[in-house]
């Protein structure tokens, strides 16, 4: 177990290492400078190239970014908080936290209400129940975030004045209503259209016309045989969509007025701010690769069966 | 099942990591004060005019946001101050006028060469200190030390004694043409005489600051460690939400300034302010939807300001190398249309380079200083007197006409195809729609249109790979050098490489001479060469406005350089 973890530990260290490099030589094959202003000139541009090492060759500031992260320095911000240091914008700002509470409550919210509806559906197949419920997942599939967003905003902010327009740090409940729902009801509709079709084919499956043979009660079945095995693919596309949650709040985070880390993620892709471009991808990615050596190695305590290496298996 | 807890685990494990590392700043709540029981409701002005800026540090802000919320905290040797005049029909928005600031007073030599600013005795820093002469001094020697890397490090080039030498790293900045004579008294010697220089002793970027405070000081601007002589000092700041201001009671005028905070709101999203202006949780704003200009003004929200700053096109001449072609796009491009439609936010058609606003030395304004035809088509007028400049049909007959004799001298391609690039925006993108269908439809031209995200745009004019492509200027300050300058030979902003020595030696002479009448000839001049024979390197589309909503505020103060002020705000009756 402890080589196996190590392995796997070792394997994430390499990967974000690779992302590291990848994301540095496409930042700087992009063309433009964080130093281009309307009013900027090339002699200014040069200069603050100097000041801040952008002037020295690719290889030697990629060597000098591995050896500062190493060092626990993240750089300073060119752009978007001029000489800021980027580990303070990310998580003494509240960044991080603000778009991991946003994305994970979202999470929750898609679980919790998604599963059961998708199970509703199944066990009432073809009823008026299912049809409606088939029709609002897939409308809720389609309508975009930031069609829903302004919705939600236009309506019970502006009109009705009853939720902030500005959700601002999430210090209060009815902060996060507005955000939650925009970002979680994609979700939502989406895990109860995976829940619904993967319990039909489980419902279909021998072991459950067993149980019916044996006279066990529909909901038992459902709820017992039925669900256990119809959330595997739901699992599966969980995993994923965890990381994506979390980094791609960009619409709900403009909307909303929440400064989190999604919307920094994007804008600072846009004003060229290397060192945050940098660094917040490989926090993100560093979480991604959290959650996967997480899960992997959970999956190893749990069922020890599981294998991952090619030797192993 | 297993996966399912292995999945749970994990959230729980992420859950607990999001816990641990939660170093959120204090909550707070903008809209309120903490007003002790039975005290005075605290007026407060939530406002909200950009996102977050990139830096406040007065020596390396550029945007008008950053050099709002300087403005309010720092005060230069001259300030604006409000006058009884509006901007627009807004009764609560007054116009500044800059008068001395912290100077007491000044002199100026006989030849404009040495101002000697005396300070006023009552001026103190926010923790107590006198403000001094030095505080000057190093703040404008640590603008224009290349080390320092600032973006309007060029500001004070060809105005004070060696700033162009020290910029480009031949003199030391010690040797900048200022000096303290004494605490109270500051000499700054030009390299020619300005007459608007008593305006550039207000521009925001050479505010004074205190080299105990700043220097090896990387952190000064937080609220924990800045230190202000200006009207207002930030007390709070949460990155990317908002920047809190309370007075400052060390400013001489403490006792009369308006609201007991100010808190500017940082958002970019035009639809989310808006929300927030109509649930009333801003009370000032600057950005909403093009398309809710017309019934926000129909509602008494919206109010529009004249603003110095020109839409323009370059016109590429290496790229379209013939003057007449050039001539023919600048004036077939229907602009009222564009205003009216486009728009839609009282944008003043352009018929110069000089943006509307700028003023000669008899105060006229210089677009419209030699006829009201405007510079564009000055000369035209002169040199096809049958053609009628005074409507859109005949324009664009002069067009067509100049475009055909192009074509059939030689001078350009019929088959040409222009590429026009704008930065990603809706905006830019009609105007470049407008504009390719007036070229298209009136002289038969191919134009393509090429949408760039804004780092590879300006990239793209750097490196002059394109036919026709937009920019704004705004202006620095109130005179026409800050146009016309751009398109001398050499200029890092002469994107459309035009080159003319009459019109380089009329600059350079306008540059070496006092304010008058001489030098409005020359100036105005060169603007008529940049539109004659040769010329029309730019095509300027319209003149800025600034549109903003108010509600619950009177006595704002306002700038056509794009600054709003709210120290002396008071709540609307």
């Amino acid at each position: 177990m402890v080589s196996y973890t190590l392995k796997r530990v070792g394997a994430a260290l390499l990967t974000l290492l690779l992302i590291m490099a990848i994301t540095f030589f496409l930042m700087n094959a992009i063309p433009g400078s964080p130093f281009l202003t309307e009013k900027s000139t090339p002699q200014q541009i040069a200069l603050a190239n100097a000041k801040y090492g952008l002037d020295k060759p690719l290889i030697v500031q990629l060597k000098n970014y591995v050896v500062n992260y190493l060092k626990g320095d993240l750089g300073t911000s060119l752009k978007m908080q001029e000489g800021t240091p980027v580990k303070d914008i990310i998580f003494h700002q509240g960044k991080f936290v603000l778009s991991i509470k946003l994305g994970l409550i979202s999470l929750a919210v898609a679980i919790i209400i998604g599963i059961p509806l998708g199970c509703i559906a199944a066990y009432n197949r073809g009823t008026w129940l299912d049809g409606f419920l088939r029709v609002m997942t897939t409308v809720g599939v389609a309508i975009p975030g930031f069609v829903l967003a302004t919705l939600l905003l236009a309506t019970f902010a502006v009109k009705l004045h009853i939720l902030p327009t500005n959700s601002g740090q999430l210090t209060d409940w009815k902060s996060y209503i507005m955000p939650i729902i925009s970002m979680s009801f994609y979700y939502v509709c989406y895990v109860a259209k995976l829940t619904r079709t993967s319990m039909l084919d489980a419902i279909n499956q021998d072991y459950i016309r067993t149980a019916r043979a044996k006279g066990v009660k529909t909901k038992m079945i459902v709820l017992k045989h039925a669900l256990r095995n119809s959330l595997i693919p739901v699992i599966t596309y969980l995993g994923p969509v965890t990381a994506g949650i979390i980094t791609g709040s960009f619409v709900v985070e403009s909307t909303f007025q929440i400064p989190g880390l999604g919307k920094y993620y994007v804008q600072c892709v846009m004003s060229r701010d290397y060192p945050v471009i940098m660094a917040t991808t490989v926090v993100l990615s560093a979480l991604v690769i959290f959650m996967n050596l997480v899960v992997d190695i959970a999956y190893k305590i749990v069922d020890p069966r599981i294998t991952l290496t090619n030797k192993e298996a | 099942m297993r996966k399912l807890i292995a999945l749970l685990l994990a959230l729980a494990m992420v859950f607990s990591l999001a816990a641990c590392s939660s170093s959120e700043p204090t909550p707070a709540e903008p809209a309120e004060g903490g007003e002790e029981q039975g005290a005075a409701e605290p007026f407060v002005v939530d406002a909200c005019i950009a996102s977050e800026p990139e830096t406040i540090d007065v020596s390396l802000i550029s945007s008008v946001d950053g050099s709002t919320y300087v403005q309010h905290m720092f005060e230069n040797l001259m300030k604006y101050a409000q006058t009884d005049e509006h901007p627009a029909d807004d009764p609560n928005m007054y116009m500044t006028e800059v008068v001395p600031g912290q100077a007491a007073s000044y002199t100026v030599s006989d030849d404009g060469l040495v101002y000697t600013f005396t300070l006023r005795d009552d001026i103190f820093w926010s923790d107590g200190q006198p403000v001094t002469a030095n505080d000057w001094v190093y703040s404008w020697r640590r603008l224009v030390n290349p080390d320092t890397a600032a973006d309007y490090g060029y500001f004070l080039d060809g105005i004070v004694v060696n700033a162009a030498a020290i910029q480009a790293g031949e003199k030391a900045p010690e040797e900048l043409g200022i000096k303290a004579l004494d605490d109270k008294t500051l000499e700054i010697s030009l390299e020619s005489a300005c007459p608007y220089f008593l305006e550039v002793c207000a521009f925001a970027s050479l505010m004074p600051m205190r080299e105990d405070v700043v220097e090896g000081n990387d952190n000064w601007t937080d609220p924990a460690n800045i230190v202000v002589n200006g009207p207002y000092i930030i007390s709070e700041w949460v990155h990317d939400s908002y920047i809190k201001m309370v007075p400052n009671e060390q400013y001489y005028d403490a006792a009369n300034l308006g609201p007991d905070e100010i808190v500017w709101h940082l958002s970019d999203s035009e639809t989310a302010i808006l929300s927030s202006y109509q649930n009333g949780e801003y009370d000032f704003i600057e950005s909403f939807p093009t398309d809710m200009i017309e019934s926000l003004q129909s509602s008494g929200d919206c109010f529009i300001n004249p603003y110095v700053g020109t839409y323009y096109l370059y016109l590429n001449c290496d790229k379209i190398p013939s003057w007449k072609v050039r001539a023919a796009m600048t004036i077939s491009v229907d602009r009222d249309n564009i205003v009216k439609n486009v728009t839609q936010g009282g944008q003043v058609p352009a018929t110069g380079f000089v943006a509307s606003g700028i003023l000669d030395s008899t105060g006229q304004d210089f677009a419209y200083g030699v006829s009201e035809l405007g510079a564009i088509y000055n000369w035209l007028s002169q040199q096809y007197p049958d053609a009628d400049l005074t409507t859109y049909a005949g324009k664009c007959e002069l067009a067509k006409q100049l475009y055909d004799e192009a074509v059939a001298d030689g001078e350009w391609d019929a088959n040409t195809t222009v590429v026009y690039n704008f930065n990603t925006s809706d905006t830019h993108k009609a105007i470049a729609e407008a504009c390719g269908h007036d070229w298209q439809t009136v002289l038969g031209m191919n134009i393509t249109l090429e949408n760039q995200e804004w780092a590879t745009y300006t990239n793209g004019l750097g490196e002059h790979a394109f036919g026709v492509a937009r920019l704004g200027w705004i202006a620095d300050y109130n005179d026409p050098i800050t146009y016309l300058e751009l398109m001398v030979t050499g200029n890092a902003y002469n994107y459309g490489l035009y080159s003319d020595p009459d019109f380089d030696a009329a600059i350079s002479s306008a540059k070496a001479t006092a304010a008058g009448a001489e030098r409005d000839a020359m100036l105005y001049e060169a603007e008529e060469t940049l539109f004659g024979e040769g010329g029309f390197p730019v095509l300027p589309v319209y003149y800025y406005t600034n549109m903003y909503c108010a509600n619950g505020i009177s006595n704002m103060g306002y700038t056509p350089m794009g600054y709003f002020f709210m120290q002396y705000a008071t709540p609307a009756e």
